[in-house]
């Protein structure tokens, strides 16, 4: 038995049919473990997004098993999985996912809102402390810089303790030194508590900094071992 | 709710726009809803006042009183007490040296009748010649002891009473006993069973056919209903009424049509982070539930202000009751106009908001 908090196993996506079928993915296999922080890298048409939607449980595969804390989430309800998206996974999306009517702390009270909760602000004041963000707690997505709004979205994601973080290209808008800022704080994040994060990206600059690096291409996903430090 | 306020707030100008436009539709309304009421009131207050049930009139006079000719021994196909005759005149009234002159519904029936209205200054009429007038007349003028003239003839009757505001086809009524209205109108009977009268009313329903000799039987709000130009008056504001719930229906419905689309990748977004389209639904209809409010409370505040500083010639009453229905009324615009979206928000795929 596998321990990984996040693991897919033997995936296939086919779209289409016939002729026209496409392989998005081949038979992959991945998976990630608490305080571990994977990249997946692979050039653009991949396979990398199908991956990702996948292990969102945005769609469903054509065989093989996504496992939750070893729980399998295939053939779930439209609600259920809007449920699974909401409790055990955090996005960080490729611009930004934060909702432009509200300013960085309302970002977390919509969360507590949709859980039914109150604000949980020490936890919250916490999170903007830790990617230095205290100073833009009142602002509104636009008033912030890019590398803000991606630090806004980790806490976010980090905020209604995830099981997963998925991140989409979260470095796509951002010039080389804002980059490696945000894979840094990403990777001290996963470690520091304890989180699996999965980070999607083609930028082979940022891959020293990730403690696992998946290389996917034409749908086919291979472990490289080679390429972290450890 | 906490989505649809929130966006609200930072996106004042749209919002407000909106809000402007259901309070103009909602002003509309209102007004249209106040002269509907006027008018009607106008036109029927003074039947209102009788609190009848059923009026008799000539089975051959269309529903029209002034077409309606009896007499009052046409009370035999009648049984009970409570009948009332009424005889109808309208006419110019004026004072002998003509220094006033207004058009006035006369109404005639017998001394101690219950059409007669309840005097509030003054006496009952007790003899010939003597004349009841409502508040409206009181106010312009005309008083007790008054000698005033009905019509063209020069025969003159005596103000002896008062009461409160009545009017009938527009104009406010005058009251007096059968025999005089008919010196009034020149008829050749003035006096005995075989006077002209133009109906009977009365208080009882419950007549086993509606046929009786040469009368026909309406009931009340029948007989509302075919006052001259009554209904057509009606049906008319009430029509541009309802014209105004679906202006606000499509106004409200095709603005947050708008906004979705333009939301469409916001949206994609929210349902990647779990966020349904139940959430979004919810925001859309606390945000069109919100702009109503807003435009409806406004329109009654400037409706209720405007009634203050409305010319008196104009006939606008406020009825709360028809109000409170067409708020309601356009409440329910707004959340059918936000429920349209629901198709595009429900069909919005969030695999399109990754990658």
């Amino acid at each position: 038995m596998s321990t990984a908090v996040l693991a897919l196993q033997h995936i296939n996506k086919q779209f289409g049919h016939g002729h026209t079928a496409v392989t998005a993915l081949n038979d992959a296999n991945f998976e990630v473990n608490a305080g571990e922080f994977v990249a997946i890298i692979g050039p653009s048409g991949s396979g990398k997004s199908t991956f990702l939607t996948i292990a969102a449980g945005l769609q469903t595969p054509t065989s093989g098993q996504v496992l939750l804390n070893g729980q399998a989430l295939t053939k779930q309800s439209e609600k259920e999985r809007l449920a699974y998206r909401f409790n055990e996974i955090g996005f960080i999306l490729q611009s930004s996912n934060l909702i432009p009517f509200l300013t960085v702390t309302e970002q977390f009270k919509l969360v507590d809102k949709m859980a039914h909760r109150p604000f949980q602000q020490s936890a919250a004041l916490e999170l903007l402390n830790e990617l230095a963000l205290s100073d833009v707690k009142n602002a509104y997505p636009n008033e912030l810089s890019g590398g803000e709004r991606q630090r806004v979205a980790i806490a976010r994601a980090l905020y209604n303790d995830p099981s997963v973080i998925l991140a989409d290209e979260p470095t796509a808008s951002l010039d080389t030194p804002r980059s490696i800022d945000v894979v840094q704080r990403l990777a001290a994040e996963a470690h520091q508590h304890n989180k699996a994060i999965v980070m999607v990206t083609h930028d082979q600059r940022l891959i020293s900094h990730c403690d696992v690096v998946y290389r996917i291409e034409d749908g086919n996903m291979t472990r490289d071992n080679t390429a972290t430090a450890q | 709710m906490y989505l649809g306020l929130k966006e609200m707030r930072h996106e004042k100008l749209r919002y407000s726009l909106l809000s402007g436009v259901l309070l103009l539709i909602a002003l509309v309304v209102f007004m249209l809803a106040g002269l509907a009421n006027g008018l009607s009131n106008g036109n029927r207050q003074a039947v209102d006042q009788w609190h009848a049930t059923t009026v008799y009139l000539n089975k051959n006079a269309n529903q029209t009183l002034s077409a309606s000719q009896l007499t009052l021994a046409d009370k035999k196909h009648l049984q009970g007490t409570k009948i009332a005759p009424l005889s109808n005149l309208s006419g110019t009234l004026r004072t002998s040296n003509n220094q006033l002159k207004t058009t006035a519904s006369a109404f005639g029936t017998s001394r101690n009748s219950f059409l007669m209205p309840t005097v509030t200054s003054g006496h009952r009429i007790n003899g010939k010649n003597q004349l009841l007038i409502s508040a409206a007349l009181k106010d312009q003028g005309y008083h007790l002891g008054q000698k005033v003239r009905i019509g063209t003839t020069k025969k003159t009757v005596k103000i002896v009473g008062t009461y409160a505001a009545s009017t009938y086809s527009i104009a406010p009524t005058v009251y007096t006993d059968t025999a005089t209205l008919n010196r009034l109108k020149g008829s050749p009977v003035t006096s005995g069973q075989q006077q002209p009268i133009n109906a009977f009313v009365t208080k009882r329903s419950h007549f086993k056919t509606s046929k009786h000799g040469n009368l026909q039987r309406m009931s009340i709000n029948t007989f509302i209903d075919n006052l001259p130009g009554y209904s057509a008056e009606q049906l008319t504001l009430n029509t541009m009424i309802y014209f105004l719930f679906v202006i606000a229906l499509a106004v409200i419905g095709i603005f947050m049509f708008v906004l979705t689309l333009q939301k469409q990748a916001l949206f994609g977004v929210l349902k990647v982070q779990g966020i349904g389209t139940s959430h979004i639904i919810a925001a859309l209809l606390t945000q069109s539930i919100a702009m109503a409010l807003i435009g409806i409370g406004l329109g009654l505040a400037i409706t209720v202000g405007l009634a203050q500083i409305m010319p008196a010639g104009l006939p606008f009453v406020i009825n709360w009751q028809a109000f409170g229905i067409y708020s309601l009324a356009l409440l329910g615009a707004a959340v059918i106009g936000a429920l349209l979206s629901w198709r595009t928000v429900a069909k919005i795929d969030p695999v399109v908001a990754i990658g």
